[in-house]
């Protein structure tokens, strides 16, 4: 009897494991489409993607809750995964954005959406890096203001003035558009 | 179009979000749930630098180190042996005389051609037999601890014949003394000096007095001050000559006064260099012996020359000091290594987070 406890107990999975795993199934399409957003490219997005959680996955034993959020701290290895692609490629500034796919806006929905959300698209483009970043954080990746802050570094009350200016910047430039 | 209200640019914001493709969400899924196998994403770098855990490396590292600290360890005990002295030793030699006595007259060592008696004598003359030729001679301290085992009843016997055995090759008792008593008290101890040159003889004639418990043999080399201080006493003897000329030539009372005045000093000097200088050939032409006879088992006398827990604790704080010493110059020669490497990974950590910030400006 005590054998068999023993045995299931080592093949439990660890609580680290266990703990990354719902990280992962609760992240990954959040993680995907922040890094997306920032190198506006989708195979190099999945690349990255894949070595954010690789790398987050190695380091899972060295997580300190005591630090922050488990999910401001998968940001922000993701980030700098990102931000190291971008710099590898030197191509942040050469990057075109990808083209919005009207098909994907759906045909169910009205002319008047699908004009709206293509404005959204093209303000989009016209923001700061730093300011998409933000939105995508925010509104893509669905984090918190303290969990934004954490991954970038800043106070939280810093986060949420930049956001609220970066929101600001693209409705006015959705005005401009409209 | 109207400008969008908040919750309507929130709800396009989410509408514009990207999203995976099923077939890579599938892929990624597949291998989280395998625990993210490595990738060869850079394959050149793999092939190069294989990425071995640290933990992996632990184990050859600390057996590499040891090596090292065991190959110097031993280089240093060796030099150390090396350096000066050799020690020729046997423990619980037969009674017979050995071999090796043989080889000592071919060591160089100084032909003494009497007791330490005529060494007095030869003094006044000394300066003069150091020629060029001399100097080029080797000079040879050695010395010599015998133990031998006796029976309780067999001591006063034994001292007997150490003392004619020392006589018999020209040799000094300088000091004596003699236990009776049960096996273990009773012994004796003797101090003596042996003309170099009939040390290996001596040493055969007290071996044969009764069994050899131990025997150690050493020598030093000491022709380096032997010949410096002969060379200072040729030149003091220089020096006297010139000051006598001086004397001879002197005119006046002051000028004589100075030169006897620098005579007297010179020649002081030159007693002290002499008087060191017989000291040295004493040391080479008189090999001190130290003989106990004891009674009793081997281990129970301390110092008996076998091999015991003291002399294992004594080899164990030796070598623990070696390594010891080892250990502090790798950390000397690796604290500034470490320190810049340090350096180097805190700059590279602040270039990096510097560029990742300008990529997004």
């Amino acid at each position: 009897m005590e054998q068999t406890l023993v045995a299931e107990a080592k093949d439990a999975p660890r609580t680290a494991d266990l703990a990354f795993d719902r990280l992962y199934r609760s992240s990954r399409d959040d993680v995907y489409a922040y890094v997306a957003s920032l190198l506006r490219d989708a195979p190099a997005a999945e690349e990255v993607t894949a070595a954010a959680f690789e790398r987050a996955y190695r380091k899972r034993n060295r997580f300190d809750p005591e630090r922050g959020e488990p999910r401001a701290w998968l940001f922000g290895i993701a980030r700098n995964a990102a931000l190291d692609e971008l710099r590898r490629r030197s191509r942040q500034a050469e990057l075109a954005a990808e083209p919005a796919d009207l098909e994907s806006f759906g045909s169910a929905e009205s002319a008047e959406h699908s004009e709206r959300r293509l404005a959204v698209s093209a303000a989009l483009e016209r923001l700061e890096p730093g300011e998409r970043e933000l939105i995508a954080l925010k509104y893509f990746a669905g984090l918190a203001n303290s969990e934004i802050a954490h991954v970038l570094g800043i106070s939280e009350s810093n986060a949420g003035t930049k956001l609220h200016r970066a929101m600001t910047k693209l409705r006015e430039a959705c005005h401009e558009y409209a | 179009m109207n400008t969008p209200r908040d919750d309507q640019l929130i709800a396009d914001l989410r509408a514009l979000r990207p999203a995976p493709r099923p077939q890579f969400a599938a892929k990624l899924d597949e291998r989280a749930a395998a625990g993210f196998p490595r990738r060869s994403r850079l394959p050149r770098i793999s092939l190069a630098v294989p990425r071995i855990s640290p933990r992996r490396l632990l184990l050859p590292a600390g057996g590499l180190a040891i090596l090292a600290i065991a190959i110097t360890t031993a280089v240093v005990a060796f030099q150390e042996d090396n350096n000066g002295e050799v020690h020729l030793s046997m423990a619980g030699a037969s009674r017979d005389p050995v071999p090796a006595m043989q080889q000592e007259r071919a060591t160089g060592a100084t032909q003494a051609s009497g007791a330490a008696e005529s060494v007095e004598d030869a003094s006044a003359g000394i300066e003069l037999n150091f020629s060029a030729a001399r100097l080029r001679q080797r000079h040879v301290e050695r010395s010599a601890q015998l133990v031998l085992a006796a029976e309780p009843g067999d001591v006063a016997e034994d001292s007997r014949k150490v003392f004619e055995a020392v006589h018999a090759h020209d040799g000094i008792v300088m000091r004596s003394s003699t236990r009776q008593g049960a096996p273990g008290d009773a012994g004796a101890r003797f101090e003596l000096l042996i003309p170099t040159a009939k040390l290996g003889d001596a040493l055969a004639a007290l071996s044969a007095i009764d069994e050899v418990r131990f025997r150690h043999e050493s020598t030093a080399d000491i022709t380096a001050p032997t010949a410096n201080v002969s060379e200072l006493l040729q030149d003091s003897k220089a020096r006297i000559d010139s000051l006598l000329g001086q004397l001879e030539a002197a005119e006046s009372e002051s000028e004589r006064e100075a030169v006897e005045s620098e005579l007297r000093q010179e020649r002081r000097h030159r007693a002290l260099l002499r008087s060191e200088l017989q000291h040295l050939q004493r040391r080479a032409e008189l090999s001190r012996v130290t003989l106990r006879i004891e009674t009793g088992a081997a281990g129970e006398s301390s110092g008996s020359g076998t091999w015991g827990v003291d002399d294992a604790l004594g080899d164990a704080g030796h070598i623990l000091t070696i390594a010891a010493a080892v250990t502090l110059i790798g950390l000397a020669v690796l604290a500034p290594i470490a320190l810049i490497a340090l350096l180097a990974w805190l700059t590279h950590r602040a270039w990096v987070r510097r560029e990742r910030r300008r990529v997004l400006s």
